[in-house]
């Protein structure tokens, strides 16, 4: 851009022409651009994301955004959903909400994910920030009822309450009722994540009665069925629910009462819950199905017929997470009904039993990637594969974004041919030049990652799991992804010298975690000497690193970038440099 | 070529490559940093760093020569045939987790799936049950099945069978069998079923009545 027209434009106009920029990354870019724009830039963002929470400091934020309204953070890393990541690692949010009470009294927005939250912090929410509006934990822990209480209470224009799969501590306190009388503002309400006793009926129908804007409502499994109806009826403009508990004995008076209320639900596009679902009350949403875009029936342990006959009602469907018991039949059905459909993800219903209790096998995948043109994003768990169904799979759906693949045994080959997946997972990558988010399973070599190396250039994020044969699969990774951001691996044979080799890569990512690989100490001493923008944490809850045997390897490695540089809440499992370049226990 | 394991310790080129952010140091302070990751990532992104596949020393030759960062370790690229990564690979795979709080001693956070999700998807399977819904428990008289964990020796792998499935200690034995048979050859004769009671000894299965 030519100087003079940089400097005819006037702050207020840039101002506003920045407000019409709202992703991250253009944000970056505009202040870039030069020294004014950075300065009239940082005052006028309103949001921020932090990936790792790690990666910076609150005061670092609020020095260069000092009028920040919306926060998104995310502590731990994504195997910790998987108990991959010991107790008390970290990722604590009150330090962020102590600096943030001063510096942001107009912060209205706060996302966390994956990180711990404490009552103190919820209070501190609560008591900080004057126009509050949307809280969202999406596995979070660390808080109980009495946090909730507070925030019930103090909030007045709280818009938004999302608690998605975090656990909460039941402190018998009933916290729904401590929403005043006067608020009225929900419009997104989610607490399926809590256990029995912590939500009171009566007081949920009234809180639902007094708030005209609901428009989204995912109730905990403790609410019976019969309270659905119900509701239902005081909130018909509701877009997104979530059922309560969904079974008990057929009563044809409970049925209609429930198909009635569904009807009248005109607004309905996204269903979920149908916990313990009894298969004939089914039919009572049938009247919604025609306009559904969105079905998780993740929990519902219905079998094939059942899910034919209800997916047959659902042409609209772009969205189904369902349990292997639709099996290959089923996605077959969902095949010729579904042809909006965008996302797929089928769970197992017995994980940990080798034999398979549902005939889902490779077959069903194959269906929908040939009868579901808009394919986008995929989870499957299955027990069996072949490298031909992944390449036809691949030659199907070419715009595919995100393929996760799990194939339940470790090491498990194609069964037709007893071969590894390389060329399976190689067409993926390959024909799917979008490709943003890839998991890979069965039994893989090093030439998979030759294969992801050189296809995978708009991968974001690769977990890894007993795949590889040496060093050379992690090398083909790091130096071949140009856009990876998260590498999450667990027992594969990499160590030291992809690593190493490839310590400048690190830096340009948001983090890597391998867990089980056959990194040694010395390596992590020496990356920690050498890269001081990185943080290289050893989490090994054995006893200290230095004091095991020479040949050892460190048993989980998390690895980030950062310029907040070491943090101080280390557990004691936690092992890191200090100054003297030498591995201690952390304080 | 011998792939040097042993670190040296920092050359001046070393120490260059690490300045090449200079530069990005700069403006790492005023800026706060973002921007300089944005470099970072120039670099890496510069197409005459990273080249489709020829052979490896090529690609890596590359590597070296153009690219300012230099890698802590330099290697030849060919994997080192003296270390057995196949035994390694084994070794990881049948380590089982002491840590792992959860009743099954399945290996750790394998298959992925999250820790919520089988939470409900184990006190889903327990109301079931009782319900005598599911087939698999068919058979039983008082609708609770019995799930315990067995281990052969030697097979990283536990498993999980419903006991009140088997009438007798033979009918047992025969499916353990077959069920490990996936993971390793075995022969009936070779193998004794003992298990644990509630003081924690192993006993010989056989010895008491079924019931």
């Amino acid at each position: 851009m030519p100087k003079r027209l940089a400097y005819s434009l006037s702050d207020e106009v840039l101002e506003h022409v920045f407000s019409f920029i709202q992703s991250d990354k253009d944000r970056n870019v505009v202040s870039a651009v030069c020294k004014s724009w950075y300065e009239i830039e940082r005052w006028c963002r309103r949001k921020i994301f932090v990936g790792n929470c790690y990666a910076v400091s609150p005061k670092m934020v609020i020095r260069r955004f000092p009028q920040v309204r919306s926060i998104e953070l995310k502590g731990k890393p994504h195997f910790a959903d998987f108990n991959l990541v010991p107790d008390g690692w970290g990722g604590y949010v009150l330090p962020w909400i102590t600096e943030m009470a001063g510096a942001y009294p107009w912060l209205d927005e706060i996302r966390l994910k994956r990180m711990v939250v404490t009552d103190e912090s919820l209070e501190l929410i609560a008591k900080s920030f004057k126009d509050f509006k949307v809280l969202v934990l999406a596995s979070c822990e660390g808080f109980s009822t009495d946090g909730l209480a507070a925030i019930a209470a103090s909030c007045k224009n709280l818009r938004e309450l999302d608690l998605r799969e975090s656990e909460v501590d039941d402190s018998s306190v009933h916290w729904l009722s401590h929403f005043p009388e006067t608020y009225t503002s929900m419009v997104s309400l989610n607490i399926s994540c809590l256990g029995s006793g912590e939500v009171s009926f009566s007081a949920l129908e009234r809180l639902v009665s007094r708030c005209p804007n609901l428009r989204s409502l995912k109730l905990n499994r403790a609410v019976p069925l019969d309270k659905t109806a119900n509701i239902l009826r005081l909130a018909p403009q509701l877009v997104e629910f979530s059922t309560c508990t969904y079974s008990a004995e057929l009563r044809s008076d409970v049925f209609s009462n429930l198909a009635g209320a569904f009807s009248n639900c005109k607004e309905l596009r996204s269903l979920s819950g149908f916990w313990d679902v009894v298969p004939d009350y089914l039919p009572a949403i049938y009247s919604v199905c025609s306009r559904l875009t969105s079905l998780n029936l993740s929990y519902a342990t219905i079998h094939s017929p059942d899910l034919i006959k209800l997916v047959s009602h659902c042409p609209s469907l772009q969205r189904l997470l369902v349990l292997d018991y639709i099996e290959d039949s089923g996605l077959e059905a969902l095949a010729s009904n579904c042809k909006d459909l965008q996302e797929l993800r089928v769970f197992p219903s017995d994980p940990f039993d080798v034999e398979p209790n549902a005939s889902l096998t490779e077959q069903g995948l194959v269906a929908v990637s040939l009868g579901c043109p808009k394919l986008q994003s995929v989870l499957y768990f299955c027990r069996r594969m072949s490298n031909a169904a992944l390449v036809t799979i691949a030659q199907n759906c070419p715009n595919l974004t995100r393929f996760r693949l799990c194939i339940i045994e470790p090491n498990t080959a194609d069964y037709l041919t007893g071969e590894p997946f390389d060329v399976g997972f190689g067409a993926i990558v390959e024909h799917c030049k979008d490709l943003i988010r890839l998991s890979l399973s069965g039994l893989l070599t090093d030439c998979v990652f030759e294969y992801i190396g050189k296809y995978a250039k708009k991968l974001e994020m690769l977990s890894v799991a007993f795949a590889g044969d040496s060093d050379l699969g992690l090398h083909h990774v790091l130096s071949g992804c140009e856009s990876l951001r998260k590498l999450e691996i667990r027992d594969c044979p990499f160590g030291d010298k992809a690593l190493l080799t490839n310590a400048a890569k690190l830096e340009t990512m948001r983090s890597l975690l391998m867990s089980s690989c056959s990194v040694s100490l010395e390596a992590c001493k020496l990356l920690s000497q050498k890269m001081p923008r990185l943080n290289v944490e050893v989490i090994d809850e054995r006893g200290p690193p230095d004091s095991r045997p020479k040949n050892c390897t460190v048993d989980k490695l998390y690895i980030y970038r950062s310029v907040a540089g070491p943090r101080f809440d280390m557990p004691p499992f936690v092992w890191t440099k200090d100054e003297d370049l030498a591995l201690r226990l952390s304080p | 070529m011998e792939l040097q394991l042993g670190l040296a310790l920092p050359t001046p080129n070393m120490v260059k490559g690490f300045d090449l952010n200079n530069h990005g140091l700069d403006q790492l302070k005023e800026m706060g940093g973002l921007e300089a990751w944005n470099k970072a990532a120039g670099c890496f992104a510069d197409k005459d760093c990273v080249k489709s596949k020829r052979s490896f020393e090529q690609a890596f030759g590359n590597f070296t020569e153009e690219c300012r960062t230099k890698p802590l370790l330099l290697w030849s690229g060919q994997p080192n045939e003296e270390e057995d990564h196949k035994d390694q690979k084994k070794a990881t795979f049948s380590t089982t987790d002491e840590n792992d709080a959860e009743e099954d001693d399945q290996v750790v956070g394998w298959p992925p799936i999250k820790t919520w999700r089988k939470k409900i998807f184990q006190q889903q399977q327990q109301r079931r049950v009782g319900r005598a819904e599911n087939n698999r428990v068919a058979e039983n008289e008082n609708g609770r099945s019995i799930y315990v964990k067995v281990k052969m020796e030697g097979v990283a792998i536990t498993r999980k069978i419903d006991i009140k499935l088997y009438h007798s200690y033979q009918s047992l034995t025969n499916s353990l069998i077959t069920m490990f048979a996936k993971d390793k050859k075995c022969d009936e004769d070779d193998y004794i079923l003992t298990y644990q009671d509630k003081e924690g000894d192993w006993l010989i299965a056989g010895d008491i009545p079924w019931q």
